[in-house]
């Protein structure tokens, strides 16, 4: 005998050779359990890593496109509203004349393909990102870097072979030519792929209301080092970019890119202060007396900033999408442990025998973790293809959300991240062994096998704390004092209701131990009767069994509890909101026609309708009141948000807003006395918490404007918030009406189809819907921003209920003694099986009871804290008691089968020998 | 002949006053008794009088609630569950009424785990299991499942898994409680000759006057006491 282990010690090889010829045996024995396992475990990792996949593509894809032109910008300014004018570019060659920088100067604007039918649903079309630049800038900083020179000197050849030098004089000159063309447009390698684009071909793009021939006048080359240019990206001059965005002489920012040399970070902290301290000087270069009175020409920001506000901007949004994505995962834990639960039942005796022959507790827990551990890693690995799969598809999901809500995105494609794969596995991982806990401690206290089937400690009691209800109205209570307790707010701009996220896992889980104490008053309550009704053995055995319910009985009904609070609390959430939103559709969508640039087809769109186009309309016969909306993108100090104008007694009278906070009298909407007064939607007012009576301070190009906050009003058009205020006070600060939508109420018996054909005819670069089809696309709009939570609600009921055959599996192997008394006893197969349905059924009936109640609880506090403090979105309540009658009566009908069918299994298992 | 005092064989196993209940009802009282190295004793009595109890107390499967128990000089009370596992592994050899063969193992697997356990070597544990199973007469079936295997064929497995560790001391209950009388004649037959064999002690709970037959002594339990003494032979 070997030495070594004269001390007691164990050798090594124990655990791999526990691993190999126990736990690899057994699931290569039962291998449709072992897949159906990892398949689940996998499904809850997949869901998980596609949203997250889905949701870096779509913030992937909001970049600053200038850097795949210029390589990395050093900084850049931008207005803190609206736009710049291009006569700083002097002031600013001027200023910075000393310094060795080349100054960019840029308008980004948005276009679209023409629609191909009359009927297309809003947003089914990409939105192209149109970037204007001096080209001769660029020029120069091309010359600088000779990997670039290729696309300036060689328009449409993509990079690659160096063109002779007459070549270049020829193609120089026809380059310039070219880019003097207001037509000409430069086109990702991607696009020119995809819709098999070539130089000089000619193709038309919809920018602010006109259709627009472009021609191609060249592919953009990759810089190596830098990624390609996305598909949706189009350059061209900055003369022509601004012609059809309508901002002639603006610009949207500056970029600054520094000529090679040492300091680099020195030299742009030094021009950084000169140009902070440019800002605060008036147009005629005189600092103003009282700096603070004067609002900021611009800010400055760096590339970096900006490609991080996209993140930003749609934090919120993907925190919620994350968290929710995780459901699947915590019922994904619910499973392992009932199958590894299960798994130590069957296998008792195999673990008695091992603690017979000397193998320590701690050895065996360490055995059972090692198998959940592994169980995670293939669920994880099998996960990590199925999430990436499924990401391409949530791509698509999350994109259109993130168009409606937030900015033009075109991804459509999501790319492996191994940060995020890594973060998948290890979550599987610590998820199978946060569920194999139990199951292992159990496992290690399996008494040896001289006490097996003697009744010492060979029932499963299951976690103590499942077993006292004190415990569970205790986290009621937390949960109800967590209810005062306002979001936590890392950064201006943005909160997480901790909280509230606190009180809806307080409220879970005292419902599910609740839902123990529940199913055996409700077996002894169903007793009564059904004893006195009926002599059924079948109904006398499966009650019988609940009146003192297992510790395992008492975690199915915890799961399932879970489970169908869940899934309640959303439907709950998802209808109310769905109430609300028609509530707000049929309010606000009260016009006849609407009329945007047919180029607006996402959040984020620079589409504008000119006006002389709108006035135009607005003075067509069939017209009786027009209304017109500008609007401005606003940087304020705690984050961005939206500058909205349009005739406010207009709003008042014809979109009727929900008030939360109505304003106190009519000066608001009086445009005599409305000039310091702003009307702020309740997304602006939760998220900046400005009410009814306080002051906000706007910069605007011709200073800073003190607003009071006159009435706070429901909006769920978009989570950043908005501030309104009459439309010629917005004309007066911006100097321009150029208009973001026209809505008209019709003269009373007009044809509103006939004049919507005819403003689609004379103006067929814009879109004109009428009332009902906006009212449609716009509930399509949101429906479609919760398809993926459907998926994740059935993902969530499936697993219970698969969690409850695992159950009754284990609680009938426990039972298999009673199960040949019973046949010995005459009971036939069919009657073993039908009593475990009912055993079953009961179980679940407890189950979606508690849940359904906990549901109630979950909605409320979704819809009136989680929603309201990240969103700032009051909805109404909507208990939809049709939805959760339905999931109840899904979950009881899949229960009976799942119970049925573990009631067969049991009736045709072997005889207990030892009893 | 008397045997002088160098013949006798050490004290393998004491048990002092030993006393165990459930829920208040004692089930085993003030039990004593000494074990000799390589001596083979039954533990004998109607059903509930206590033997099985005092067979895992000696096993270091239960604890006696007072009195000691002593194996090879080691209080077994004083040991944690880590210590109590290595006395199990390497000094004790266990055999059941029902067998209790890892279903997953072959015959010969079951038979080299315990050897695994106690870190043998490769080689010479492929040795000693060929050795066992030839010697228990199922060599040929070295590679079936237990669920391929007949009752007596399962004992004689479970014998060489517990001899495979060559450990000081076999406990076995009712090992042929559950085997036709053919099978349990063999099985005796065996468990006596590998006794004497290697030399392993062997405490033998049994109900049959046959099984109790080949141990040099009987101890009669009633109640949870010892009622009455049988000595046959000594070792």
């Amino acid at each position: 005998m070997n030495r070594d282990t004269a001390s007691g010690s164990l050798p090594s090889g124990v655990l791999p050779m526990l691993w190999r010829r126990f736990s690899v045996r057994h699931a290569l024995q039962s291998p449709l359990q072992s897949v159906l396992l990892v398949v689940i475990l996998s499904l809850g990792v997949g869901v998980f890593f596609a949203v997250r996949l889905a949701n870096r593509a779509a913030v992937a894809s909001f970049q600053n496109f200038t850097d795949l032109i210029t390589a990395e910008s050093d900084g850049l300014i931008a207005a803190p509203s609206g736009t710049l004018p291009e006569t700083v570019l002097t002031e600013l060659r001027e200023a910075l004349a000393d310094e060795a920088i080349q100054i960019i100067p840029v308008v980004e604007t948005t276009a679209t393909l023409p629609r191909v039918s009359d009927d297309e649903a809003i947003g089914s079309r990409s939105t192209f990102q149109v970037l204007g630049l001096d080209l001769i800038a660029v020029q120069n900083l091309a010359d600088r870097r000779p990997a670039n020179r290729q696309w300036l000197a060689n328009p449409g050849a993509p990079s690659g072979g160096e063109p002779d030098a007459s070549d270049l004089r020829v193609q120089a000159r026809r380059l310039w030519e070219s880019f003097r063309d207001p037509h000409s447009v430069f086109v990702s390698p991607r696009l020119a792929i995809r819709r098999h684009l070539v130089p000089g071909q000619e193709f038309p793009l919809v920018l602010n209301e006109a259709i627009v021939p472009l021609r191609v006048a060249g592919i953009i080359p990759t810089d190596p080092g830098q990624p390609e240019a996305p598909a949706e990206l189009l350059v061209m001059d900055l003369p022509a970019a601004q012609q059809w965005s309508g901002w002639t002489g603006r610009l949207s920012r500056i970029e600054f890119v520094l000529e090679e040399g040492p300091d680099r970070e020195g030299r742009w902290r030094r021009i950084r202060e000169t140009l902070e301290r440019l800002a605060l000087r008036g147009p005629g270069g005189m600092a103003a007396a009282d700096g603070t009175s004067l609002a900021p020409r611009w800010l400055v920001g760096s590339p970096a900033d900006r490609r991080q506000s996209g993140e930003v901007m749609t934090r919120a949004f993907r925190l919620n999408l994350t968290i929710l994505s995780m459901l699947a995962l915590v019922v994904g834990v619910y499973l392992v442990f009932q199958a590894l639960d299960g798994a130590v039942v069957r296998r008792r005796e195999e673990i008695a025998i091992l603690r017979s022959l000397g193998i320590p507790p701690g050895l065996i827990q360490r055995a059972w973790l090692g198998e959940a551990a592994l169980l995670g890693l293939l669920g994880g690995s099998v996960g990590l293809m199925l999430g990436w799969i499924g990401a391409q598809g949530a791509v698509r999901l999350v994109g259109k959300t993130v168009n409606a809500l937030y900015y033009a995105t075109s991804a459509e494609q999501a790319s492996l991240h191994p940060g995020e794969a890594l973060l998948a596995l290890a979550l599987a991982v610590l998820t199978s062994l946060i569920a194999g806990w139990l199951p292992a401690r159990a496992a290690a206290e399996t008494p040896p096998a001289q006490s097996l089937g003697r009744g010492h400690g060979t029932t499963f009691t299951g976690p103590l704390w499942l077993q006292r209800t004190g415990w569970a109205w205790i986290l009621v209570v937390l949960g109800v004092a967590l209810l005062g307790v306002p979001p936590w707010r890392p950064e201006a701009g943005f909160r997480v209701p901790i909280a509230a996220y606190g009180t809806a896992i307080c409220w879970t889980l005292a419902a599910g131990v609740l839902g123990g104490a529940f199913l055996q008053g409700l077996a002894k309550v169903l007793a009564w009767p059904a004893l006195r009704v009926s002599h059924q053995p079948v109904i006398r055995l499966a009650l019988s069994v609940l009146r003192e319910p297992t510790g395992r009985h008492r975690l199915a009904v915890a799961g399932l509890v879970c489970a169908v609070a869940m899934t309640g609390g959303m439907a709950i959430l998802v209808g109310s909101f769905d109430t609300t939103m028609r509530g707000w559709i049929e309010r606000t969508f009260q016009a006849d026609l609407f009329l945007s640039s047919d180029g607006a087809q996402s959040a984020s769109t620079e589409n504008r309708i000119s006006p002389e186009t709108w006035r135009g309309i607005a003075s067509h016969p069939a017209v009786e009141r027009a209304q017109v909306i500008q609007a401005s993108r606003l940087q304020l100090p705690d984050g961005e948000t939206m500058l909205v104008s349009s005739d406010l007694a207009f709003f008042r009278d014809h979109a009727k807003p929900a008030w939360r906070q109505a304003p106190q009298d009519d000066r608001v909407f009086d445009p005599r006395r409305n000039g310091s007064m702003a009307l702020v939607s309740e997304a602006f007012s939760e998220r900046f918490q400005k009410v009814q009576g306080d002051r906000i301070r706007v910069p605007t190009p011709v200073g800073m404007q003190d607003l009071e906050i006159a009435g706070v009003f429901s909006d769920y058009g978009n989570e950043r918030g908005s501030i309104l205020v009459d439309r010629p006070q917005f004309v007066r600060w911006f100097g321009h009406e150029l208009a973001s939508s026209l809505i008209l109420v019709l003269r009373p018996g007009s044809d509103i189809e006939g004049v919507r054909a005819e403003f689609r005819s004379r103006h067929p670069g814009l879109a004109v819907f009428t009332q009902s089809y906006l009212r449609a696309e716009a509930l399509r709009i949101f429906r479609q921003t919760f398809a993926i939570t459907y998926a994740l609600e059935l993902i969530g009921v499936t697993v219970a209920v698969a969690g409850l055959a695992f159950t009754l599996i284990s609680v009938l192997w426990e039972r298999r003694g009673d199960l040949t008394t019973l046949r010995a006893l005459g009971l036939t197969r069919f009657e073993l099986a039908a009593a475990a349905a009912i055993e079953g059924v009961v179980t679940a009936l407890s189950g979606v009871l508690t849940g359904i109640v906990a549901s109630l609880g979950l909605g409320w506090v979704l819809i009136h804290r989680v929603n309201q403090q990240t969103f700032g979105w009051t909805l109404e309540t909507d208990w939809s008691w049709d939805r959760l009658v339905l999931l109840g009566l899904m979950v009881i009908g899949a229960a009976a089968l799942a119970a049925w069918g573990a009631g067969r299994w049991g009736s045709r298992l072997p005889a207990e020998r030892e009893e | 002949m008397t045997p002088t005092p160098a013949e006798i064989p050490p004290t393998l196993l004491r048990a002092v006053g030993v006393g165990r209940s459930y829920a208040g009802r004692a089930v085993l009282k003030n039990v004593s008794f000494e074990l000799l190295a390589g001596e083979r004793l039954a533990l004998t009595g109607p059903s509930g009088s206590g033997k099985t109890t005092l067979l895992n107390c000696l096993g270091g499967v239960d604890r006696p609630d007072i009195g000691r128990i002593e194996l090879g000089g080691v209080a077994l009370e004083t040991l944690d569950g880590d210590a109590l596992a290595a006395v199990r592994r390497r000094r004790l050899g266990t055999i059941f009424q029902f067998f209790h063969l890892l279903p997953t193992l072959t015959a010969a697997e079951n038979v080299e785990l315990p050897l695994q356990l106690n870190g043998v070597p490769t080689e010479e544990r492929m040795e000693r299991v060929r050795y066992l199973l030839e010697r228990v007469q199922v060599s040929h079936r070295a590679d079936a499942r237990p669920s391929e295997l007949s009752g007596g064929e399962m004992q004689r497995v479970a014998i060489a898994r517990a001899l495979a560790h060559r450990p000081e001391l076999l406990l076995a209950d009712e090992p042929t409680g559950n085997l036709d009388s053919r099978n349990g004649d063999n099985i005796l037959r065996l468990l006596q000759e590998l006794s004497d064999e290697t030399g392993t002690a062997l405490v033998l709970v049994t109900h049959s006057p046959d099984a109790a037959a080949i141990c040099h002594r009987e101890l009669l339990l009633r109640d949870g006491e010892i009622v009455g003494e049988t000595v046959r032979l000594r070792p």
